[in-house]
């Protein structure tokens, strides 16, 4: 198993075990990570979520089966604009099939909660059986070289009708060989505009063949911001993979 | 086993009707006085409980021969409701192993949506105390509901919440017989208005504004058979056009258990 995912790398997430099953973690506020605003994007936020919540909830898991994501919510509360950004995951209930995982996200340069999220996953035993770490663990150390591409650029993501494409290249894809979670979350964020403020993610089937295309329709316009559904879906595969609502400032 | 639901029920008094088909399922519920809020509009705590069911009967029609346990539960409102009735249409977005996720767009009486809403439920092996579907459906069916069913009071003042301490977002609500599901635990969708109730009493009071629930995100951990259920509290956010609460649930009578963590978010209107 690859222990250091690319995607991983490119945010920089740097993750560590606490006693009690936590996972702690936190990212420098590089400037690849930011949007137009300067703020960190909320896509690359949700990585982070994905991330930290899903380690937690694979070691909850351990040892007869490990996770992955089926359903991934995020409200966010402020903008992260200083950092480092911290975030900090802990299993709210282990049940025979699934894991639910809390993650708070904060900016430790402010002090403010910037993303209040909570990651379900399905437990599954992999062919190969459960990962095998070191506990306690500790993951991320081994950073990319700065400086890193914008994120649209090391997506490299087009703007088709209605939405966003992307390559389902290599360094795309997880241990299980399948579109990241996380990089599916930065893709529902770019076709819904790139100004979430609230989104609720759906993993309905993986990313195996490419391009992956997110499209999003506009669902109505409140006092707050528009809502919209953005499905995510395998071109290559002729399937709809994801399935999101997305609340936008 | 006791007929489910027993006459006197929430099912019946907010008088819903719905069809369980194969793949997809329709449900309506008139808009009547007792499931607005005082801005007038159908309340957000009301919707859930009428996507709850739909989705619910469509994943264990789905689900079948094994039984279904709902994980989570998202509404988001567009727009306001006041008169008529609203229908919910949901269809199955993924019949998995392990999970069935429903997706139920809520329209008006003119087709204009008012809600989207999606449901995920765990799939577990089938025990001899869950219900038969296909009977949960019969009994669903048109025309079931008692002559005199009907809402005639608030529907949160039906249940039984009570405001506690509305600075801190903290309701109790009892488990009543009126409000129990088929597994005789407080009803997924009711668990909704409990929820709203408790965020839009702290938002209120964070923000001085009459900020009205239109989004809640609900995942349910546990049960509550016992009761009373508690809320809790934070507010992350509030101004006067918006504000976003975390609010967790728990049965009091079940050692505290955490039954439920949501994020809700109120705005100041619906179009």
């Amino acid at each position: 198993m690859t222990v250091v995912e690319e995607v991983t790398r490119y945010v920089g997430v740097e993750l560590h075990e606490e006693d009690d099953g936590r996972i702690v973690g936190h990212v420098d506020l590089a400037d690849h990570l930011r949007g137009p605003d300067g703020a960190a994007r909320p896509g690359t936020l949700l990585t982070m979520l994905d991330s930290a919540g899903g380690l937690c909830a694979g070691l909850a898991a351990l040892p007869e089966g490990w996770v992955v994501s089926t359903n991934l919510a995020a409200r966010f509360v402020a903008p992260a604009r200083v950092g480092p950004i911290r975030m900090e995951a802990a299993v709210s209930r282990v049940g025979r099939n699934n894991v639910v995982a809390t993650v708070a996200i904060s900016d430790e340069g402010t002090g403010v909660l910037v993303a209040d999220g909570v990651l379900t996953s399905a437990i599954l035993v992999p062919e190969q059986g459960p990962p095998q770490w070191t506990r306690p663990l500790v993951l991320g150390r081994e950073r990319a070289p700065e400086p890193q591409p914008m994120l649209t650029e090391w997506l490299q993501v087009r703007t088709v009708d209605g939405g966003v494409e992307m390559p389902l290249d290599e360094i795309y894809r997880n241990p299980w060989g399948i579109m990241h979670g996380g990089i599916v979350g930065m893709l529902v964020d770019l076709a819904a505009g790139g100004r979430t403020t609230d989104v609720v993610l759906h993993f309905l089937a993986p990313n195996r063949v490419g391009p992956v295309r997110a499209t999003a329709r506009p669902l109505g316009t409140r006092s707050d911001g528009t809502v919209q559904r953005v499905d995510v879906r395998d071109v290559g595969a002729d399937r709809v993979t994801a399935v999101a609502i997305v609340s936008s400032s | 086993m006791t007929a489910y639901p027993p006459p006197r029920h929430l099912l019946w008094d907010l008088q819903l009707r719905f069809d369980h088909g194969d793949g997809a399922s329709r449900a309506t519920m008139p808009v009547v006085p007792g499931l607005c809020g005082d801005d007038g509009q159908l309340r957000a705590g009301a919707l859930t409980t009428l996507v709850d069911v739909i989705s619910g009967g469509l994943a264990a029609v789905t689900a079948q021969p094994n039984w279904i346990a709902t994980a989570d539960l998202t509404l988001h409102m567009t727009r306001g409701a006041s008169t008529g009735a609203v229908e919910a249409n949901a269809r199955v977005l993924r019949a998995g192993r392990t999970t069935v996720v429903i997706e139920i767009d809520v329209v008006d009486g003119g087709g204009a949506l008012v809600a989207l809403a999606t449901a995920s439920f765990a799939v577990l092996p089938r025990r001899d105390i869950n219900p038969d579907i296909n009977r949960v459906r019969e009994a669903g069916a048109p025309g079931t509901a008692a002559p005199d069913s009907g809402l005639t009071m608030p529907y949160g003042e039906r249940l039984g919440i009570t405001v506690v301490d509305a600075a801190h977002g903290v309701v109790e609500v009892p488990v009543t017989d009126w409000a129990r599901n088929s597994m005789g635990a407080f009803q997924g969708g009711a668990v909704g208005a409990v929820l709203e109730a408790a965020a839009e009493a702290a938002l209120r009071d964070a923000s001085g504004a009459p900020l009205v629930v239109t989004d809640i995100h609900a995942t349910y951990l546990n049960f509550g058979k016992v009761g009373p259920l508690r809320t809790r509290s934070v507010v992350h956010t509030a101004d006067d056009q918006r504000g976003v609460a975390r609010v967790e649930l728990i049965d009091t009578g079940a050692e505290s258990r955490l039954m439920t963590v949501a994020r809700i978010v109120a705005t100041r209107s619906l179009p």
